[in-house]
C-alpha cells in the first residue's frame, strides 16, 4: 500500500519514462469510487455501532460464536495479498514485466484463498445453526462479509484487467494502479470489518 | 443606431409570437435532446412530489404492521394515494424520454449498440412492476376500504415488495451503463460516473435482505441500510446523471469521434 504513495518525481526516475507529474498513483475517478465507498461503508459501520448499543450484550454473546482464529487468517491473507498487489505495480513501474505478472497472479492466488476461508467460515456457522435471520449481530455479520464479499469478486474483475494490461506490449500504467488502488480498498474495508465484528468488545 | 433602417429591410417588424418561438426551437439542432432532457425533469419532478408528498408512500412505512394498523394507513392515505397516482398514470409514460435519453448516451460511445438496446429494453421492463404494480395495488388497496382488512394486507405487502422486486433489474442496467462508460474512448461521460455506477448498482444488491425481514428496521424494506442509505445513493447518482446528461447536450457535436470537452461549446 506504501508504495503507491511514492512520489511522481521519484517514480518518474525509477520507471525511466518520461511521465506527467502526477501526486495521487492511478487516475482520480477510481479515487472517487473509494471514497464514495468509504462513505457508504462508513454508513453501514455507524448503523452497526447504533444497533450494538441498543443490546450490547446479545451483540457480545454472538460476537463470541465466531471464530477469531479465522477472521485473523483471513485479515492475514488480505494484508499480504495487498502486499503482493503493491509489488506488482513497483515491478511493472520498473518495467520488470514478468515479476509483474508474477505478483500480480500471486495477488488473485491470496484472493482464491480469502474466498474459500470465508466461504468455509460461513458454512461453518450456519451448520452451528446461525443464520442471517439469527439475530441483529448474526445480521450485521452475514450482510456485512457478503457485501465485502461481493467487491472481492468484482475486484477479480479488476485483477483480470491488471493482468490482461501486464501482457500487452504497450501497456497503461494508470489501468493497473487502479486495478492496485480497488485491490488495496478491498482490504482497507476487510480491516474494518474484522476489527467492527471480531475484535470490538 | 445607423444600422437600424438596413435591419428593417432584412426582417420585416414581427413580433416573436408563441409560433415563432416555438419553430425557432424546432429548428435549433438539439431540440430533441433538450425536450428528451426536460422531459425527464419534469417526470423526476412528478415522481418525487407524488412520491413523497402527495401519496406520501416514501418513506416506506413499517412492514411489520398488524392488518388494522395497515387499514388505518389506507384510511389516512386515501385521497393522496387516489390523486397521486392518478396523476402518475398520466405521467408514467415521460419516462420513455429519460430511458431514450440515456440510450442515446451510449448510442454516442464507442461500443456496441447492444448496449443502449439492452438498456431500453430492461428499464422499459422494470418500469411496469417497479412503478406501476406498485401504484395499481395501492389504489386498489385505497379505492374500497370496506374491503376484507386481510386482502388489504395482501395488497400493502405486494405493493411494497413489487417496489423493491425491480433492485436486480435496475441493478443490471446500472452495470450495463457502467460497462459502456468504462469502455467508451469518445469521452461521452467522466469515468468516475461509469464507478458510481456500480455504487449504485451494489446499494440495490443490499436491498435483497429486504426479502427476509419484515420487522427489522435495519434490512426490512424500510430499513436504514435498506432504504436510507440507499436513497442518498440514488439521490446522488440522479443527480449525477441528471447534470452530466445536460453536459452531454451541451457538448453534442453530432459526429462519430470523441466529444468536445465542453469548454468552448457551452450554447
Amino acid at each position: 500500500m506504501t508504495n503507491l504513495a511514492i512520489p511522481a518525481g521519484a517514480r518518474n526516475a525509477t520507471s525511466g519514462t518520461a511521465r506527467p507529474a502526477r501526486t495521487l498513483p492511478a487516475t482520480p475517478d477510481i479515487w472517487f469510487f473509494v471514497f464514495f465507498e468509504a462513505f457508504l461503508f462508513t454508513a453501514y459501520f455507524t448503523v452497526y455501532m447504533v444497533r450494538r448499543t441498543q443490546d450490547v450484550g446479545l451483540f457480545l454473546q454472538s460476537q463470541a460464536q465466531l471464530s477469531l482464529a479465522t477472521g485473523v487468517v483471513n485479515t492475514l491473507i488480505l494484508l499480504v495479498s495487498s502486499w503482493s498487489m503493491a509489488r506488482c505495480v513497483q515491478a511493472a513501474r520498473e518495467g520488470s514485466m514478468q515479476a509483474a505478472l508474477r505478483n500480480a497472479f500471486l495477488t488473485i492466488g491470496f484472493a482464491l484463498a480469502f474466498l474459500i476461508v470465508k466461504v468455509s467460515e460461513w458454512t461453518v456457522e450456519i451448520e452451528k445453526g446461525f443464520s442471517f435471520t439469527t439475530n441483529g449481530f448474526f445480521a450485521f455479520y452475514y450482510f456485512l462479509t457478503a457485501i465485502h464479499f461481493i467487491h472481492l469478486l468484482i475486484g477479480f474483475i479488476f485483477l483480470g484487467v491488471v493482468v490482461h494490461q501486464l501482457r500487452q506490449p504497450v501497456r497503461s500504467q494508470p489501468l493497473i494502479e487502479t486495478g492496485a488502488t480497488y485491490w488495496h480498498m478491498v482490504d482497507f474495508l476487510w480491516i474494518m470489518i474484522f476489527a467492527l465484528l471480531y475484535l470490538m468488545r | 443606431m445607423t444600422t437600424a433602417p438596413v435591419d428593417m429591410l432584412q426582417d420585416p417588424p414581427v413580433r416573436p409570437s408563441g409560433i415563432g418561438l416555438l419553430s425557432r426551437w424546432r429548428s435549433h439542432p438539439k431540440f430533441e435532446l433538450w425536450l428528451a432532457w426536460w422531459t425527464m425533469i419534469v417526470f423526476y419532478n412528478f415522481f418525487f412530489v407524488i412520491f413523497f408528498g402527495v401519496a406520501r408512500i416514501q418513506p416506506p412505512p413499517d412492514p411489520a404492521w398488524d392488518v388494522p394498523r395497515v387499514v388505518e394507513w389506507f384510511s389516512s392515505h386515501h385521497n393522496g394515494l387516489l390523486i397521486g397516482f392518478s396523476i402518475t398514470f398520466v405521467v408514467a409514460g415521460l419516462t420513455v424520454a429519460a430511458n431514450a435519453l440515456i440510450a442515446y448516451s451510449m448510442w454516442r460511445m464507442s461500443v456496441s449498440r447492444a448496449f443502449a438496446y439492452t438498456y431500453i429494453l430492461i428499464y422499459s421492463l422494470s418500469a411496469v412492476p417497479g412503478m406501476l404494480l406498485t401504484c395499481i395495488a395501492l389504489v386498489v388497496g385505497a379505492m374500497r376500504p370496506d374491503r376484507d382488512p386481510e386482502v388489504i394486507h395482501w395488497l400493502y405487502d405486494f405493493a411494497f415488495m413489487a417496489f423493491d422486486g425491480t433492485m436486480g433489474v435496475f441493478l443490471i442496467g446500472s452495470l450495463i451503463w457502467m460497462v459502456a462508460i468504462l469502455l467508451d474512448k469518445n469521452r461521452v461521460f467522466p469515468k468516475w460516473f461509469g464507478y458510481l455506477n456500480l455504487c449504485n448498482a451494489l446499494t440495490e444488491v443490499v436491498v435483497a435482505p429486504a426479502w427476509l425481514f419484515n420487522g427489522d428496521s435495519t434490512f426490512a424494506w424500510h430499513g436504514t441500510i435498506t432504504w436510507w442509505v440507499d436513497m442518498v445513493v440514488f439521490m446522488t447518482y440522479t443527480g449525477a446523471f441528471i447534470t452530466l446528461l445536460k453536459r452531454m447536450i451541451e457538448r453534442e457535436d453530432f459526429g462519430n469521434g470523441p466529444m468536445p470537452d465542453g469548454s468552448s461549446t457551452a450554447p
